[in-house]
């Protein structure tokens, strides 16, 4: 293939790849030997979708939209997989026609156990409280474990860990911090807590704060994401650490703030404390 | 098996549909809301989207791609389709805060795929230019012709740092000819 040619391939393709292609750039793509075009657009194409989730942060979907999706899935009898899926009757189902495709046995197997699913839901959602109402009646009602608070939880993780690791906060570059406490992180449990005195209120409105967990396993340029939180006007928190990723050897923790929900990326313009990994018990 | 969702909904599991909403809603979502920046818009897409994922199920090959790179792929060429056939365009007050963002990729995305991971690192080693461009194009959705206006970058050029930064990061992640299929 000519220099020119293979540089018309490659722009046909990147189009395609990023674009798509209208029907003259089509037709002029179809002019190359298909089995190349298809084998060099799938690749190009793996590119192309690896570099778009590369950059991306993943925000959840909409519960509405979720349960939407959910009805119209194979499970609701509206085979998505045929969507001119052919009506069955059982000579067909019997004479084994050939009509049946394995995808539309597939939908309606689908639908099929989805509406065991849909019944089990059914039964855990309306039938099986009615049942326990009932058992309440016969029973003497039963106290519910109390929730610990986040100081209580934080206590039970340092009796029961055996890796803790500790940290005394420090200041960061924003100005007027007088900020006091520490952090804990199990590796073994992959929990911690992070607790505050005298870190200021922050507007959940406006920001909030962001733990960023520097890890030896990761790049420097990329901590984990400790999760966000938010401090009341008293100032004296305890807060647990809700890591994105396993973080198995933390050496150094900062709490930035950030615009509310947080950053994918941050640009640590506020940092307002900092703690690096004193001890550890082994 | 992390891998396995969609072989699961191919058999015939119910519960995997579910399963495989939930791992990947978020993903074909954010993909829905940045390249098409509508939240009805994106609403629709991701519709069709998993209608597709569903269809396509029984063509994913582990040995080609990851899960999480095919159902992008998938989404992909939906959301492709939606630009092309709307008269979506970036808004241009947008546009300094895209073309000011860092390509730092943050822990949050190391989950995504192991592609995404490859991805990033090639992007890394391009060139700036190079880089820019297909930030634009690919994760943004703008056109050729809209990349040249925002950067000042002749049409030739971007179309160029396009091929070229494609076919680099390719080559940089290591892929071959023999890549996944996806039904149209």
């Amino acid at each position: 293939m000519k220099a020119e040619e293979k540089e018309l391939l490659y722009d046909l393709l990147t189009k395609r790849v990023i674009y798509g292609l209208d029907a003259e750039e089509q037709a002029e793509l179809n002019s190359f030997d298909p089995d190349v075009v298809e084998a060099e657009f799938r690749s190009l194409e793996i590119a192309a979708a690896a570099i778009s989730m590369a950059s991306l942060e993943v925000e959840p979907m909409p519960e509405h939209l979720a349960a939407s999706i959910l009805e119209n899935a194979p499970s609701a009898g509206q085979p998505a997989l045929e969507p001119a899926a052919p009506v069955f009757t059982a000579a067909d189902v019997f004479n084994k026609s050939p009509r049946t495709s394995i995808l539309g046995w597939l939908g309606w197997g689908v639908a099929a156990v989805l509406l065991v699913v849909l019944g089990l839901d059914v039964y855990h959602d309306r039938i099986e409280p009615r049942m326990e109402q009932a058992k309440t009646v016969e029973q003497p009602p039963q106290q519910q474990p109390r929730v610990l608070t986040p100081a209580e939880q934080r206590e039970q993780l340092m009796r029961s860990a055996p890796d803790m690791v500790s940290a005394s906060w420090a200041p960061g570059n924003m100005k007027d911090m007088q900020v006091s406490g520490d952090i804990v992180w199990s590796d073994a449990k992959q929990a911690g807590y992070m607790r505050f005195h005298g870190l200021p209120a922050n507007d959940p409105s406006k920001a909030t704060y962001q733990l960023w967990i520097f890890d030896q396993t990761q790049d420097k340029a990329t901590p984990i994401d400790g999760g966000t939180f938010d401090v009341d006007a008293t100032g004296d928190v305890v807060v647990p650490i809700n890591p994105r990723l396993h973080a198995t050897k933390p050496e150094m923790f900062a709490v930035t703030m950030e615009k509310p929900g947080g950053v994918v990326v941050s640009k640590r313009e506020k940092i307002a404390v900092l703690a690096k990994v004193e001890t550890q018990k082994s | 098996m992390a891998e396995a969702i969609l072989k699961r909904v191919a058999d015939g599991d119910a519960l995997a549909v579910q399963e495989c909403l939930k791992r990947y809603g978020g993903l074909v979502w954010s993909l829905a809301r940045k390249m098409l920046r509508n939240s009805d818009d994106a609403e629709d897409a991701v519709q069709e989207i998993f209608v597709d994922v569903w269809k396509n199920a029984a063509r994913f090959d582990e040995t080609k791609s990851s899960e999480t790179t095919f159902i992008a792929m998938i989404a992909r060429r939906r959301l492709i389709d939606k630009i092309r056939y709307s008269t979506r365009r970036i808004s241009a007050d947008s546009l300094d805060d895209v073309l000011l963002e860092p390509f730092t990729r943050a822990d949050k995305t190391l989950e995504i795929s192991i592609e995404a991971e490859q991805a990033a690192e090639a992007m890394r080693k391009l060139r700036p230019e190079q880089q820019q461009v297909l930030r634009l194009s690919i994760v943004q959705g703008m056109s050729h012709q809209e990349i040249s206006q925002a950067t000042g970058m002749p049409l030739g050029t971007v179309k160029t740092h396009a091929r070229r930064g494609l076919l680099q990061v390719r080559e940089l992640m290591g892929l071959n000819n023999d890549a996944q299929e996806v039904g149209a």
